[in-house]
């Protein structure tokens, strides 16, 4: 009886962590995951980093136009290379496009030659409800003081034909790019596009 | 004689074989590769009279469970895209969307279309065209269509019409004119339109003169209002409000709201109202 008290305050700050949005400007929310290779992670191991998180989808054709042209795996291996936290997020569930075992994840990311710091499984879709995922790719940057500087699409260029992406701005690196300068993000938020993330119903 | 009744007969042939080759090239030829949709390029009308109006459009026919996207497509997808290829001296006006169902993607929502629509697109002709001539009009069509998966096309289209003084209506009319009850109107001169910004959420303000028991707002432009939420509707005196709720995307204030607005889900009207940022409700016409 005595533990009521806590249990009903758990409850409530459930139910405020479940309204809670994430917003540009605002910190972004914790959240723990496990990765292709087993092991697990929480955005506050990182604080100190810049982390990006990528949403990920290996049959959708908005993922792909970034995959097969190659140039997702080069701003991997670029931020990464500058110390970023590159995490690419999994939220489609057992039985929806772009879900997958760890073993076929380790095989695509070697594939593609793909270089994320780690790929994190999220077939519940808590990661991504939690940070209100939409599309694949949908892309957020977080600073060092794990504030959310950048929420929305890779690149200006909403289309699946990789021809758009030499002339599109990229607002991932863009945001990189200003927030290491400790500037303002000229373009915080933007839509994001590409597929749905495929949530379990 | 034997010349002229020649040369009749000689005419007849070959305007009826160009009419017969017109009318085959009414119908584009559907894609062979993608059975989920087809894509076909029709005209309102059966002739191209110099100088005039011709409205022309894309019709897509989707696959039960297929859709394809708004001109603001929401939380995913993309809308589609037209590049022209026309004769000299034509031009094509932008595409008159009809407005678009709201598509749930759950935990978010899409604005789209499914089983058929039509996209509408007028185009002016140029005053010096020769009659008896045939002008080809052709559209490489770029889209999106998805089911619970998402496949890119794109499909090249033609249609061939005649030049004459006068022209009829095609088959493809009564389309045409379902297709523009869904277009949206401008508001009619009575009625009264606001909105207000509140912290989480906008408010439009309608005083219509009549009762309404459903209200609809889709959004112009993309990341001002969360597209799954729930849009409420209350009464307030002599009218409607909306209460629509604000994007976590939407850092700026925004001077106005653009959007459609459907009653009854069946009357659609065009909404371009400034936003105003006291609590109070002012109203304007």
């Amino acid at each position: 009886m005595q533990r009521s008290p806590y249990r009903f305050l758990l409850i409530v700050l459930l139910l405020i962590s479940s309204a809670y949005a994430v917003k540009v400007g605002e910190s972004a929310p914790d959240f723990q995951a496990t990765d292709s290779n087993g092991q697990l992670h929480t955005l506050a191991q990182y604080r100190g980093k810049f982390v990006v998180l990528e949403w990920h989808n290996n049959g959708c054709p908005y993922t792909r136009k970034h995959y097969d042209s190659g140039n997702m795996q080069r701003l991997q291996r670029d931020w990464t290379s500058k110390g970023v936290v590159w995490f690419t997020v999994i939220s489609s569930a057992p039985g929806q496009q772009g879900f997958v075992t760890a073993q076929q994840e380790n095989d695509y990311l070697k594939q593609m030659k793909a270089s994320p710091s780690a790929a994190l499984l999220d077939p519940q879709g808590d990661v991504g409800r939690l940070y209100s995922a939409k599309t694949t790719p949908h892309m957020f940057v977080i600073n060092p003081e794990g504030v959310l500087v950048y929420d929305g699409a890779i690149d200006s260029k909403a289309t699946t034909d990789q021809a758009d992406i030499a002339n599109a701005k990229n607002y991932v690196s863009q945001a990189l790019v200003e927030a290491m300068a400790n500037k303002p993000v000229t373009i915080p938020t933007s839509r994001p596009y590409g597929c749905s993330v495929k949530y379990a119903h | 004689m034997m010349d002229r009744f020649f040369i009749s007969v000689l005419g007849s042939v070959v305007l009826g074989s160009v009419a017969w080759l017109i009318s085959s090239k009414h119908v584009a030829s559907p894609s062979p590769t993608d059975p989920n949709v087809k894509l076909e390029l029709v005209s309102e009308q059966d002739a191209l009279v110099p100088g005039e109006e011709l409205v022309l459009g894309i019709r897509f026919d989707l696959q039960d469970g297929w859709h394809t996207y708004w001109m603001n497509p929401g939380d995913s997808g993309e809308a589609p895209n037209i590049e022209w290829q026309l004769p000299v001296g034509f031009r094509a006006g932008p595409i008159q969307w009809p407005y678009p169902e709201r598509l749930a993607t759950p935990p978010f929502a899409d604005y789209g279309y499914e089983h058929q629509v039509l996209l509408i697109v007028p185009v002016r002709l140029p005053a010096r065209l020769r009659e008896g001539q045939t002008e080809k009009i052709a559209a490489r069509v770029h889209y999106l269509i998805c089911r619970d998966v998402c496949i890119p096309g794109q499909k090249q289209l033609a249609l061939s019409l005649p030049v004459r003084n006068r022209a009829a209506a095609s088959p493809a009319r009564e389309l045409f004119a379902a297709t523009r009850a869904r277009i949206p109107k401008p508001t009619p001169p009575n009625w009264k339109i606001s909105a207000a910004t509140m912290r989480d959420e906008f408010v439009l303000n309608l005083q219509t003169g009549e009762s309404t028991s459903m209200l609809q707002f889709f959004p112009l432009h993309p990341e001002q209002i969360e597209n799954a939420a729930s849009q409420e509707m209350t009464v307030s005196p002599g009218g409607r409000r909306l209460h629509l709720k604000k994007s976590n995307h939407l850092l700026e204030p925004i001077a106005r709201l653009q959007g459609v607005i459907v009653l009854d889900s069946e009357r659609a009207y065009s909404v371009d109202v400034p936003v105003s940022r006291s609590s109070q409700m002012s109203t304007r016409y």
